[in-house]
């Protein structure tokens, strides 16, 4: 619920400044404690006392944002899967995986290091080259 | 490494005339172009190595006033066209479920600018959802001509993307692409209605980074 008391307490809590950039990005105004920082440099919020669903967000590092730039145990956390953030989590901190990339990768759609295909088999045709005997 | 098996393949006498061509442009080709040899200019050995201190064109920044006119030009073009994507529903299976899960309440793509249009003339974007079937493929295709420019298209779930489960089926299309251009592939069987968002926002980001008048101005 957004009313007028509301968008001008949370305004009177975290300033013009703050104010502004969470209407640029965000489009609400939030109070909220700082509950972690993950190593893109995002910055993830809580409030309890908002609506259901609405309690937990994220303030991202980059202007051109994606949600894909949020690190995997953040993920958990942000999508209400868990409730300890992975910063206050002795698990999540001894979670060295061998399988897994040793920092995020986020998707690079769009980019140059965007995935292309590439066939495995041999081909089954071979192409012709052009050869012209000289005469 | 295939094409070093290939060049492993090639018999000796083929492999010797390498050296030659390598020089220049092919001298097997010249035969074929129709020209006397003579007539065209000889080339340098190689072209000139890259330079590291070129920037590249998603890299370069405006510079002279023009640019910048266009590059503002562009954004202004390109804020209205992702703020208002009106989708052609093209719902042909259960990815088509997920699709409508998109415009209800919990996702609400309304307050995106997304608005179902029912006909391909006021359509911006379709999203082809489902199993594309051999006898359903012209009717795409149809609809998608009918689509005015600029137009894009998003391929949702495995059927698709690359037919899928039905990949070997005898009556489905293997994958939209092989009728229509697509500009985003959106993975699952069905997808989440997450993940289709997920893929508007992809194709929003392509949308941003469209060149619009600056490729007019260029040429």
């Amino acid at each position: 619920m957004s009313t007028i008391t509301r968008t001008l307490g949370n305004l009177r809590k975290i300033g013009l400044k703050e104010y502004w950039h969470q209407l640029n990005y965000i489009g609400d105004t939030k109070a909220g404690v700082l509950v972690g920082t993950d190593r893109f440099g995002n910055k993830f919020y809580e409030n309890t006392e908002e609506l259901p669903l609405r309690t937990r967000w994220v303030d991202y590092a980059k202007h051109d944002y994606d949600a894909a730039h949020i690190e995997p145990l953040w993920h958990a956390w942000i999508s209400y899967a868990v409730d300890t953030p992975p910063n206050k989590d002795p698990l999540a901190a001894a979670a060295e995986r061998p399988w897994a990339p040793p920092s995020h990768v986020p998707n690079n759609t769009f980019t140059r290091s965007a995935f292309k295909t590439y066939s495995t088999t041999k081909p089954k045709i071979q192409s012709w080259e052009p050869f012209a005997a000289p005469r | 490494m295939y094409r070093h098996t290939l060049t492993k393949r090639l018999p000796a006498a083929r492999r010797a005339p390498l050296p030659v061509i390598s020089t220049g442009i092919s001298q097997r080709y010249r035969y074929y172009s129709g020209k006397a040899p003579s007539t065209r200019p000889e080339r340098s050995p190689l072209p000139a190595a890259a330079t590291t201190t070129t920037a590249l064109s998603t890299e370069k920044k405006p510079s002279a006033l023009a640019e910048y006119v266009l590059t503002s030009l562009d954004g202004l073009v390109n804020w209205a066209r992702q703020g208002s994507l009106w989708p052609l529903t093209f719902g042909l299976a259960c990815c088509g479920i997920e699709m409508m899960h998109v415009s209800m309440p919990r996702y609400d793509q309304d307050r995106l600018g997304i608005i179902f249009r029912a006909s391909p003339r006021q359509a911006d974007v379709m999203i082809v959802a489902g199993t594309v079937t051999n006898k359903m493929a012209p009717a795409v295709r149809q609809c998608y001509d009918q689509m005015p420019e600029p137009r894009w298209v998003i391929s949702m779930g495995s059927c698709a993307n690359g037919g899928g489960y039905y990949h070997y089926s005898y009556s489905v299309v293997r994958g939209v692409d092989r009728i229509v251009p697509v500009d985003v592939y959106v993975p699952g069987c069905p997808p989440t209605a997450e993940a289709l968002m997920y893929g508007v926002f992809q194709l929003q980001r392509k949308m941003r980074k469209t060149k619009i008048t600056r490729m007019w101005y260029r040429k």
